[in-house]
């Protein structure tokens, strides 16, 4: 997969945790890449960024989310 | 016809481009030949206690058929007494009224060795004084030139004692030779300075001849580091004198110096904060007439921009110079290849396959090569180019993005509210 699949499919699952009524409850980031974890009521499901362009899309949905609250 | 006079620090000069002190303004005749040539300025070769020189002095580092892409010397300051400079610097003071003598001055780090040539040169008539705290190698050896300029508290102390004696302006000339520029000018500010110039040449070796096995230049069979300047030292210089422009600590005019060959270069100086520049390389390169293109070229250049003074051109690009975490992350650009003009030299395909983001491909349209850059791999890193050889035949062009503006300041800002 290139780059560019791998990081539209991050995209994608960024959008789908998003679109589903999950907040962005914490990110953290190592040598790994970015995780974060989703939370919505009880349920947290963690997700692991890799690509460069997702954690950039990512952080423009942090501000999103930020500016919201 | 533009207005090219500029006042640095008081220093006045009927257009920005000095002769930086070195061989060029070793004497009087050479220095009268220089303004009579078109030159603004002159900064006189460092005076000081009369040294003794080698030979040979100079090498010359040529790339791809450029000669002198680099330049590299090991001589040191005026040989002369101190009497027969001064007694020029009179006569070409008197001659030349209107153009800037400014008198480069090196000592021992000592109040009363400053305080005593201070008052010896501005007795002639000198518009202003350039402190030698750069010169890279010999002098050094004795504690002086970069040994001095190394060091920010010996910056300020000899400034300061400058300062004490001194009724023209001084500048400060500063070494490359340090991690930090802007530690250094910041000292030079504090001690007083009323302008600092960069850049002094930087640490070299010029080559090693392959077939004797000795440096070049050597001495005898014997080499020593010198200073290294020309074309190639140009991007160092040039941040150099950026980072120092946009330090608020460092609010004092500016002499660029370093690599400036013609009035391009001279502008991107100015543009960067630089008042005037001075030049040497170029000028022992191709002679004192060089200047004839740099004041057409700056003068059509600001009338071009409808600029009516050089003084206004001064700094104008220093706020779009900044650091690197306030730069857009989702900025984008994209390499567009002419296939038109494309001469399947394929130099793109291959640097960006080996070197890059491997997303230009090869492909073939009715029989005829052609290259395609796929957008979406593409990171907009220029290097496709770079490295083409044909004007025109790669473009790179801005892309909207889907998100908007963030820098990595504001990214981690954001990010570290909600970190574990």
């Amino acid at each position: 997969m290139s780059e560019h699949q791998q990081s539209t499919e991050e995209i994608k699952k960024v959008d789908h945790y998003l679109d589903s009524g999950f907040k962005i409850k914490y990110v953290y980031e190592n040598l790994s890449g970015m995780f974060v974890e989703f939370a919505r009521q009880e349920e947290v499901v963690l997700l692991q960024i890799l690509t460069a362009d997702a954690r950039k899309y990512f952080s423009a949905k942090l501000q999103e989310q930020t500016l919201l609250q | 016809m533009a207005d090219l006079r500029i006042d640095l620090a008081g220093i006045k000069s009927p257009n920005p481009f000095w002769l930086a002190s070195a061989p060029p303004t070793n004497s009087g005749y050479q220095v009268q030949r220089a303004f009579e040539a078109g030159w603004g300025g002159a900064v006189w070769k460092t005076l000081g206690d009369p040294i003794l020189n080698v030979s040979s002095r100079f090498a010359a580092v040529s790339f791809n058929g450029q000669r002198v892409a680099g330049f590299n010397n090991i001589e040191l300051i005026t040989d002369r007494p101190l009497e027969v400079n001064l007694q020029e610097i009179y006569e070409t003071k008197k001659r030349f009224p209107h153009h800037a003598i400014i008198a480069s001055l090196m000592v021992e780090p000592k109040q009363e060795k400053w305080h005593e040539i201070v008052k010896r040169v501005e007795d002639v008539g000198v518009d202003g004084l350039e402190l030698n705290f750069g010169c890279p190698h010999g002098m050094a050896e004795r504690g002086m030139g970069s040994a001095s300029g190394q060091v920010p508290e010996l910056v300020e102390k000899q400034t300061y004692w400058v300062k004490e004696a001194a009724k023209t302006p001084v500048i400060v000339k500063l070494t490359p030779n340090i991690t930090d520029i802007t530690a250094t000018a910041e000292a030079a500010t504090r001690g007083g300075a009323d302008a600092v110039s960069m850049i002094n040449t930087i640490n070299s070796l010029a080559g090693v001849d392959l077939d004797t096995w000795n440096t070049v230049p050597h001495v005898a069979g014997k080499g020593a580091h010198g200073g290294y300047c020309g074309p190639a030292v140009k991007p160092i210089a040039l941040n150099m004198v950026a980072e120092c422009a946009r330090n608020p600590l460092i609010n004092v005019p500016i002499s660029g110096i370093g690599g400036i060959s013609n009035w391009q270069d001279a502008a991107e100086f100015i543009l960067m904060g630089a008042t005037g520049v001075q030049v040497c390389t170029a000028a022992m390169h191709h002679g004192f007439s060089i200047v004839e293109d740099m004041i057409d070229g700056l003068n059509n250049y600001l009338d071009d921009k409808g600029i009516a003074s050089v003084m206004d051109l001064v700094g104008r690009s220093v706020s779009r110079y900044s650091n690197w975490g306030d730069l857009d992350l989702n900025y984008k650009i994209v390499a567009e290849i002419n296939n038109d003009v494309c001469i399947n030299c394929n130099k793109c395909h291959i640097a960006c396959e080996d070197t890059s983001h491997q997303c230009i491909d090869l492909y073939s349209e009715d029989g005829r090569p052609m290259l395609k850059v796929r957008e979406e791999d593409c990171v907009g890193c220029n290097l496709c180019s770079i490295v083409c050889p044909v004007d025109g035949a790669i473009t790179m062009v801005e892309r909207k993005s889907s998100i908007p503006p963030m820098t990595w300041n504001e990214r981690q800002t954001l990010i570290s509210s909600l970190s574990k």
